[in-house]
């Protein structure tokens, strides 16, 4: 019968990964739209902060990409 | 000579079954970027090839394992002819032309498991063939749990990326610009990573089954990976697939599901992506087609105010489920007119390669009666062009933002209309009770000045009276001429005067008094 087991991996896997990539992302889009408003003193620390979420999400992309391609291993 | 020929066809059709298998599944990459605009359909299609070709040469893991056990090899079991094969992929190659057609998201892999099941179970004249334990735990379950782990996670997802990026004012909890125009951007990544795992995964299919074939001929030592000139020419075989783009799934996927919003795109693909590469490193098969099926549902589900036409998604079920059937049967048709027992054996398995091509052209020329390309794939959103879009959806929420702050304006200037008429009627109000109370006032004022009057007139008659008195006094000496003026006047006065004038003029003096008597009386 099927494999319960490596289907509830594969579920896991796929729901820490997709949301790590959105969560981070969505709160890149938020902070930088933060930094974008007129007149806001946390400026700079947004923009770096929003800045630093996108960097997390393509190294989480690359890194799964890592673990997929056999010739890194 | 024989058997090379059938080699070489069997590879020709093998490519072109991935060539369908890029066109059919562009969509499942491309169609939600295309359909919120952030990717051009050229751009996406030739992004979409060019990730199809290099996943194609990054793992070659599936293609080691593509019969995966299905149908039982050697003792009680059969020998994988080329035949066999060839028959397998003519069922699968029809069956993704015929759902193309429909625009349907099929699954490419279902068509080439069900096309090779038929023509094994035909080939062998019995079901002993196929191990259908295996198929239903390798083959159905995953078809239904591909897209609930798919359309959950991208549910979360959408529910997540919108709950962050949700901006209201801390003050008047009014809804903010809310920017969320990063995710047209991400769409490109992610619809990128989604193309890329696509190429990893349904790439090897191909490679898998032109190995079996070479393997089954003897062309290649059993047990070995795909030789590189096989995984080189599928990468171009599906990234040229790819790059002609199925545009009627990107219709049905891009705007026939749910209206996608690049947040919601954005977490549909990000979801696919993970599945498809989680699934595929894990060792458990995912169909492409169905985990971005599920995907672009789910994100629909999250986003409060999207719509979701259930009609479109059973239809696609339909499909899904037609999928293995009928690929099996064709498939199994094919077997029985290639095989040397029960069929014609070589004569057969020309006739329906001819059978198959004429099939082929047949679907091509009936798709050219409604053609769907780039330019009209996505038409609501082409034809407004993203360059209109983008900024008329901004545009909406500035003017929903200004809508609302007139609102608030609105509602402003009535509470102090509302005021001010209370203030007026209050005045109003206080300055009908002065006039009542200065009426009242003027009223008691003239009272007392008719009193006053009375008075005076009281004391006029008193002083007449004397008067009277006075001149009878001065007329007992002949002298009754008081004039009224002299009455009037103070009685001494009267007096005087009187006994002047009464020295003059008694007669008129009888008249005077008798005038001013009158006087007197009218006034009382």
């Amino acid at each position: 019968m099927i494999n319960w087991a490596s289907f509830g991996i594969v579920a896991l896997a796929t729901l820490i990964g997709a949301v790590t990539v959105v969560g981070m992302y969505s709160l890149g889009v938020r902070l930088w739209a933060v930094s974008a408003d007129a007149g806001t003193s946390a400026h700079r620390t947004a923009r770096s902060g929003a800045i630093a979420c996108f960097a997390v999400c393509g190294a989480a992309v690359l890194y799964g990409i890592y673990l997929i391609v056999p010739f890194f291993h | 000579m024989d058997l090379t020929f059938i080699v070489v066809l069997v590879i020709a059709l093998a490519l072109f079954f991935d060539f369908t298998n890029g066109f059919h599944d562009t969509a499942n990459a491309m169609a939600t970027p295309i359909a919120t605009g952030a990717i051009k359909p050229r751009t996406a299609v030739a992004l979409a090839a060019i990730l199809n070709l290099v996943g194609a040469f990054l793992s070659t893991e599936v293609a080691k394992t593509i019969s995966g056990g299905i149908i039982r090899e050697g003792e009680g079991g059969v020998s994988i002819t080329p035949e066999l094969i060839f028959a397998g992929l003519l069922g699968a190659v029809l069956w993704n032309l015929f759902t193309w057609l429909l625009g349907l998201p099929s699954s490419s892999s279902h068509a080439l498991f069900g096309g090779l099941i038929g023509a094994a179970v035909v080939g062998t004249w019995g079901f002993d063939a196929v191990d259908f334990a295996v198929v239903l735990s390798k083959v159905i379950l995953p078809a239904i749990l591909a897209p609930a782990i798919a359309g959950g996670v991208a549910y979360l997802c959408t529910k997540l990326a919108y709950g962050i990026t949700r901006r209201t004012d801390p003050d008047s909890g009014d809804k903010l610009v809310q920017k969320r125009g990063g995710f047209r951007y991400g769409q490109i990544f992610s619809s990128s990573l989604v193309a890329l795992a696509h190429g990893t995964n349904d790439a090897q299919k191909t490679m898998g089954v032109i190995t079996l074939v070479l393997i089954a001929s003897g062309l290649q030592t059993a047990g070995t990976g795909p030789h590189l000139w096989v995984v080189a020419a599928c990468a171009v075989a599906i990234a040229a697939g790819t790059y002609a783009g199925g545009w009627r799934i990107i219709r049905t996927l891009g705007s026939g599901l749910t209206d996608v919003k690049p947040a919601q795109g954005f977490a549909a693909e990000t979801s696919t992506a993970a599945a498809i590469l989680a699934s595929s490193h894990l060792g458990f098969a995912l169909s492409t087609t169905h985990v971005a099926s599920g995907s672009v549902i789910g994100s629909g589900l999250g986003r409060t105010g999207s719509t979701v036409r259930w009609g479109a998604i059973g239809k696609i079920g339909l499909a899904w489920l037609f999928t293995l059937p009928a690929a099996a049967i064709v498939g199994g048709l094919a077997a029985w007119l290639a095989s040397p027992t029960h069929g014609f054996g070589t004569t057969g398995l020309v006739v329906s390669a001819v059978i198959g091509l004429a099939a082929m052209v047949f679907i091509f020329i009936l798709s050219q009666r409604e053609t769907v390309d780039h330019s009209n794939a996505v038409s609501e959103v082409d034809a407004v062009g993203e360059a209109v879009h983008i900024p008329s959806k901004k545009e909406r929420e500035r003017l929903a933002a200004r809508a609302r702050l007139a609102e608030k304006a609105a509602a402003k200037a009535a509470a102090k209309a509302a005021e001010m008429a209370d203030i007026r009627a209050q005045a109003l109000a206080a300055v009908e009770r002065a006039d009542t109370a200065a009426l009242i006032a003027m009223t008691a004022a003239a009272e007392r000045a008719k009193t006053d009057a009375r008075e005076e007139r009281a004391a006029a008659k008193e002083a007449k009276t004397a008067a009277h008195q006075a001149a009878h006094e001065a007329g007992g000496k002949g002298a009754g001429k008081a004039s009224g003026k002299a009455a009037v006047n103070t009685p001494a006065n009267a007096t005087k005067s009187a006994i002047g004038d009464a020295t003059e003029d008694v007669g008129t003096g009888n008249v005077g008094v008798g005038n001013v008597t009158d006087n007197s009386e009218d006034k009382a």
